[in-house]
Parts: structure tokens; C-alpha cells; sequence
């Protein structure tokens, strides 16, 4: 397959057999289906990639996710961690079985000292900074595309892309 | 020996202060050879490695070192290059390529304000500088037609011509502070070498809000600006030639510097005369390393003086969140400041400040405090907005005193080349601290003013560094107590001129660049005096370049 191909199956998170297909709905329980509702239908080209997307939505509370980006997140978070997989899998039943709230969920994972407690940042890191690994091993992932600054495009560019013309800075924000 | 270079003047570095004595040189008609340690940098590559960056707050990660001429690095971890003898930290930052360090900095082109220069006579404190402030008004004129200043006037800093161009428009913040900051204090726009309207053949700003790490419009001077007018006059530039030694003939002239290339090759430069413009740190290394038999401290080193008074501009902070959507980030980083701080009777009891605005995006760094708190769900976009539309900084930039114990000498610790590293020795003195002390009545104010929340002081006792390295190899009329002449000649040697921020005696509360090309334009002009009118005949040339 070449990389181009990869590439658009990535981007519309198409399973290379479909008979392997999975929707998102398999994996939530009626908690976190509640949290993600557009997830149920949202189709995911394996388990580990699914739960991914599902626990990332619940993260960054978002009821879409790009999927060109999800795809990119999710393979430099597994290079940069070959347990990452797991981990999410498990973080996800987790928050099924317990119906935790995203508000509470890191003061449960460190109130008990859980193993997954560097999780969530590591995942919404990579979302809202686009930026996967740490210290000498972190890397840029996304730029322009890294959710501060899609939450903030409408008032704000992005350091090193023009405002607009000169002056344009002068008004009213919003 | 692979070859031997040969001009009428050799500076050894190519920052924005050599490569403007340089151009002032060459355009005289002397043949001039610029010699830079660091390799030539591509601004398009520059900004690519910014956006491509993992730690985008760290300003020198688009700036890697390179092997033959690293430069300090402290993220993601300390490189080693600048050794730290203590007592406090002295983290500074610069860059070895073509071009220097100003391809990163905020455009802060400020003067001094004229007491500065006589702080001794004045305020019984520190050294008198060994010219007025009115000498130096021509070559600051000259400097700010050149670099393409905008200011305001009501800055502290007379002038006898206008700036070159209007102050840069105020972005919506900048007015919200100084609107409702009045009449406690004047916010004002800042005086900066970034472009209002076209000039010198480079465009307006548009508001990138990137100044640092890189402007990636050319609306901003840089000293790569200043490299390509040094070479349109004729200057020729060698990058990659690391000079680890400058020579001395038996009268005590200089004779030639001998550089390194990247695989260790050396290399013999002569000339006639030299300008030694390799910054505040890299300058006295260089001078101490050459020392000899005839020198065994050093060059330009008879009064001990090298490396030693350095001095920089510490900065504490407070950051709040405003009461009203001030969204930082649009437009120029670094637009107004507070001025009326920067002079005063206190001197002789604690430093005068600048009080200094952001206008950086808040947004990386409010992220990165979401993520730090553990907020998650849909809670973190409305606190990441709300967060970035009101959180405001302001901090203050302190003269530090020229104490001859803060001071660059040589490590111990070789270079990948062999060459001993620097190692800076460094303290932050009561003087300086007591400002600090008094500028926090400032910030609480402001903050008030601003109907501020969440009001967060930097921590205690903890200063950030602004990268403005000033003293190393002072000017001054006694032999004994500095390195320069008034004019930046070596009371050593006859041939050897200074051109750097580390002439200057003392830091005062501005950000040093200005002052530093305009003491190496008087320099130049020493050099090679030019006719009478030779300060108007530069004016005229800039104002049709900026026409055109």
C-alpha cells in the first residue's frame, strides 16, 4: 500500500478489511455514550484505535474528532509508548465501569496512586499542545491544527502567521 | 594552513553592533572582513523549525548549536557551554550564527535616558560614562535611521530629530492598559525597530506575534538585515571561522587572528585594524584565551578589567487575570511600557525600572497550565478561552550595578574544538533587589487598576534573565579601571576597537542593542571619520530606501 493510500484510509478511518470494522458504540458502556453520543456511530479501524478516539473525545470534550489527526496522535503515542494501547483500553473501562466524571478523574487516578495517572495529560498534551513525549523525546506533531489554537481561530493566528493587515490589531477583539 | 585573508579591517563577529560597523567601514571605502563562528541561517528554515518545535516557549529551540560554535542551550536540558560559578545563576542566551543574536529578540531599540550616564555624579553610585548623552545623540539618530525605529516621544530620551517612523499602531490591550492605568501611570508605546509602514525596502508589520523567536515577514530589523547592508557595501563574511586567537606583534598591535574552520583547519586572518564584536561573552573569552609572554592575562587586559562588571537586566513579574477580554497576542509582542520609573533621586537608594507589558499570546502557556491542573472534558476549552482573553503579565527590568566580582572567565571545560568554555561568576546585589522590593507596590497597583484576579508574583528571590549582557570590557578614560576608550579602543592596543554591548559601564534600565550600535557607529567614525555632515548624508540614504 502506499503511503498516500495509507493516508486517505487513515483519514477516513476505513478498516483495510471491513470485516474487521468496529464502531465506537462497542466500547462504551450507556456512561460515556452519554458523554461522546456522536461517537456510537463513529466507525474505528481497530479496538485499540477506537478506544482511543473514544477516550480522547471524553478528554478533550468534543463530540467530533479529525480523524487525518486522531490517526497521526494516536501513532506517535504509541511510538513514543509501546503500553499506550493497553493503558488507554484500560483507562477507558475504567471510567465505563466507574462512570467517572472528566472534572474528577484526575484527582481519582492520583488519589489512588493508579499507574494511569500520567495518562490523561499525556493524551490531552498531545491534542491541545500537539506535542507527543517528553524532555529530549518530545516531538511536534500538530501545529496549526492543536486544539488551542483551533479554540481560540477566531480571535487568534496562530505565533508566526500574520494577524492581518497592518493596524488590524487596533480593534475590539470580539 | 589552507589559506591567508587579508583587509583593511577585520571584525571578528557578525551581530547586528559589528556587521552596522562594518557597513559604516566598507561604504568609506576601507576593505572590510567579517569573520562569524556560526554557520549562515535561512529565515524561511528558521521559522519552520519554530512551528516544528515540542517546546515553543523555549525561544532558542529553533537555534540549534552547532558543534564548532556552540552557544548556551537549557532546554529540554543544559548543554554545558556556559559554566556557572554561582553564586546566583546567570542563564544567558545568545546566538553563534551569521547575524548574531538579535534574529530573535523583541525589537526593543530604546536610548538611554540622560542621567544614566552619570549615575556616579548623580546618585553616588556606579561609574559616569566617559561621554554625554548629547554626544551620543547623532549616532543614536544615525543608528535608528538605519535599523528603521518607530517610537513615541514622551519616553524619557530627548532627541533632536524626529524618529523615522511613527510608533508601531497600539494593539487593544496596550490601549485598555493605558486607558485605564491614567493617570497612576503613562503606558506608552514602545520604541522598537520594528517597521510602522514600509522601510528600507522591508514591509509593515502584520502581526505575527512571533518577534521571538523570528519575524517571518522581515518587518523587524535583524542582524542578518544588518549582515546583507554590510555586504552590499562591500564587507565580505566568513561563516564558520571560529577565532580562538588573536596575535600581537612585539610593539603590541595587532597583527592577526587565526580561526578554526569546522574540521579544525586554522586559518591566519591579518589586517590593520580589528573589532573584536562578538558579544559581551564570547569578546573577553576571546581576549583572555589570546593571552601571551608579553600579555599573560590576557589582551586589552592590563587593568584586569576583561570579563569582568557583566552585567544584564534581571526582571521579576506578576501575572493576573484582567476584568475585562484583553486576548494578548494580537500584534507585536512587545508594544508599551512604563517609563516615568527609569530615572529618579531614588537612585541612590535602589535601581530604577522599565515596566514592561506582554503582548505574547497566553495561549501556549495557559494550555500548558490546564494540563498541569488536571482540567479535562468540556471545561478545558471554556477555561483555556476565558484564560487567554484576561491573563495579563507585567514585569519590571532592573539596572543592575558593575561589580567587578559578576564576571566571564574561562572554564576549565574544553569545547568540541578545544577551546575553553566560558564560565560566568554572578550575583544579584541589594541595590538591584530593593527595586524589586519597591516594584511590587507598582504591580499590586496595576493589578488593582486592572481589576485583577488570580494575581501570581514571580516566586521570591527568583529573577529572570533578559539576555541583555552589558560590562564585560567597559569604556572608560582610566587605563586602570576599563578596557575601551570612550571611542572603544583598547587602552592596550593601538589597533584593537570593541564594538559590542559589553563596552557599555553600566546596564541602565533599557534593552542594550541601540546603545550598542550607536557606540560602534561613533567607533566606526573614529575609525574613518566621515565629512561633517556625514550623519545627514546616512539620514537622506535610508529615507530614499525607505521610499522605494
Amino acid at each position: 500500500m502506499t503511503n498516500e493510500l495509507e493516508d486517505v484510509m487513515a483519514s477516513h478511518d476505513v478498516p483495510a478489511d471491513p470485516s474487521r470494522r468496529r464502531l465506537l458504540a462497542g466500547l462504551l458502556t450507556a456512561y460515556t455514550a452519554s458523554l461522546i453520543p456522536w461517537a456510537l456511530a463513529q466507525p474505528a479501524p481497530h479496538a485499540d484505535r477506537g478506544a482511543f478516539t473514544a477516550l480522547s473525545a471524553i478528554l478533550v470534550g468534543r463530540q467530533a474528532l479529525d480523524a487525518t489527526q486522531t490517526a497521526r496522535l494516536y501513532d506517535a503515542l504509541v511510538a513514543d509508548d509501546a503500553h499506550f494501547p493497553a493503558d488507554v483500553q484500560t483507562l477507558l473501562t475504567l471510567i465505563n465501569q466507574r462512570q467517572i466524571d472528566p472534572q474528577q478523574l484526575q484527582n481519582v487516578l492520583d488519589t489512588e496512586h493508579s499507574p494511569l495517572a500520567k495518562l490523561p495529560r499525556k493524551i490531552v498534551g498531545a491534542w491541545y499542545l500537539g506535542v507527543v513525549g517528553s524532555d529530549e523525546a518530545a516531538r511536534c506533531i500538530v501545529y496549526e491544527t492543536a486544539l488551542n489554537a483551533v479554540v481560540v481561530a477566531d480571535v487568534l493566528k496562530p505565533p508566526t502567521y500574520a494577524y492581518g493587515t497592518y493596524a488590524s490589531w487596533a480593534n475590539k477583539p470580539i | 594552513m589552507s589559506e591567508q585573508l587579508s583587509a583593511d579591517i577585520v571584525v571578528i563577529g557578525s551581530g547586528i553592533v559589528g556587521s552596522l560597523a562594518a557597513r559604516r567601514l566598507a561604504l568609506q571605502g576601507a576593505s572590510v572582513l567579517i569573520l562569524e563562528a556560526g554557520p549562515r541561517l535561512d529565515r524561511g528554515r528558521v521559522v519552520a523549525a519554530f512551528r516544528n518545535s515540542p517546546i515553543k516557549g523555549n525561544w532558542m529551540s529553533p537555534y540549534p548549536p552547532s558543534p564548532w560554535a556552540p552557544h548556551p542551550i537549557y532546554v529540554p536540558k543544559d548543554n554545558g557551554y556556559l559554566k556557572q560559578a554561582g553564586p546566583y545563576p546567570y542563564p544567558a542566551e545568545y546566538i553563534r550564527a551569521v547575524g548574531g543574536t538579535t534574529w530573535h529578540w523583541a525589537a526593543m531599540a530604546w536610548r538611554l535616558v540622560p542621567n544614566d550616564v552619570r549615575i556616579k555624579s548623580l546618585y553616588g553610585v556606579g561609574v559616569d560614562w566617559p561621554m554625554s548623552y548629547e554626544e551620543l545623540d547623532p549616532w543614536y539618530q544615525e543608528a535608528e535611521e538605519l535599523i528603521g525605529v518607530a517610537g513615541a516621544p514622551d519616553t524619557g530620551s530627548p532627541r533632536n530629530q524626529p524618529f523615522p517612523m511613527e510608533p508601531v499602531a497600539e494593539p487593544w490591550s496596550m490601549r485598555r492598559f493605558r486607558e485605564r492605568l491614567a493617570p497612576a501611570y503613562a503606558v506608552v508605546a514602545n520604541t522598537v525597530a520594528r517597521n510602522s509602514r514600509s522601510y528600507g525596502g522591508r514591509p509593515a508589520c502584520v502581526g505575527n506575534n512571533s518577534c521571538q523567536p523570528i519575524c517571518p515577514v522581515n518587518a523587524q530589523y535583524l542582524g542578518i538585515n544588518a549582515v546583507e547592508a554590510a555586504e552590499v557595501a562591500g564587507a565580505k563574511v566568513v561563516p564558520n571561522a571560529v577565532v580562538y586567537r588573536i596575535e600581537h606583534d612585539a610593539k603590541g598591535r595587532i597583527a592577526a587572528v587565526h580561526y578554526y574552520d569546522p574540521d579544525k583547519g586554522t586559518h591566519r586572518v591579518t589586517g590593520k585594524t580589528f573589532i573584536l564584536a562578538a558579544n559581551g561573552i564570547e569578546s573577553p573569552k576571546l581576549l583572555l584565551l589570546s593571552a601571551s609572554d608579553k600579555y599573560p592575562n590576557g589582551l586589552a587586559n592590563s587593568s584586569d578589567m576583561v570579563g569582568r562588571h557583566l552585567m544584564d537586566h534581571p526582571s521579576t513579574s506578576i501575572t493576573f487575570y484582567a476584568d475585562e477580554e484583553l486576548w494578548l497576542g494580537r500584534g507585536p509582542q512587545s508594544p508599551s511600557s512604563i517609563n516615568t520609573l527609569r530615572d529618579g533621586a531614588f537612585r541612590s537608594e535602589h535601581a530604577p525600572y522599565r515596566l514592561d507589558f506582554t503582548n505574547i499570546s497566553q495561549v501556549l502557556s495557559v494550555t500548558q497550565d490546564l494540563i498541569k491542573e488536571g482540567v479535562y472534558g468540556t471545561e478545558f476549552d471554556k477555561q483555556l478561552r476565558w484564560r487567554a482573553a484576561h491573563q495579563v503579565s507585567v514585569k519590571n527590568v532592573l539596572e543592575v550595578l558593575p561589580d567587578p566580582d559578576n564576571r566571564i572567565t574561562l572554564s576549565s571545560e574544553k569545547d568540541a574544538m578545544g577551546i575553553p568554555k566560558p564560565e560566568a561568576h554572578y550575583s544579584i546585589g541589594d541595590y538591584t533587589r530593593r527595586a524589586a522590593e519597591v516594584s511590587k507596590a507598582d504591580f499590586a497597583r496595576i493589578a488593582e487598576l486592572m481589576g485583577g484576579t488570580g494575581l501570581r508574583y514571580s516566586a521570591e528571590g527568583n529573577f529572570a534573565n533578559n539576555q541583555h549582557i552589558t560590562g564585560t570590557m567597559s569604556m572608560g578614560n582610566d587605563p586602570k579601571s576599563s578596557v575601551v576608550d570612550g571611542f572603544g579602543r583598547t587602552h592596550d592596543h593601538e589597533n584593537l576597537f570593541i564594538c559590542s554591548t559589553g563596552v557599555m559601564p553600566t546596564a541602565a534600565t533599557m534593552n542594550s542593542t541601540l546603545t550598542g550600535i550607536a557606540l560602534a557607529l561613533r567607533t566606526a567614525g573614529h575609525i574613518l571619520p566621515k565629512p561633517a555632515n556625514a550623519h545627514a548624508a546616512v539620514s537622506n540614504a535610508e529615507r530614499e530606501a525607505s521610499l522605494s
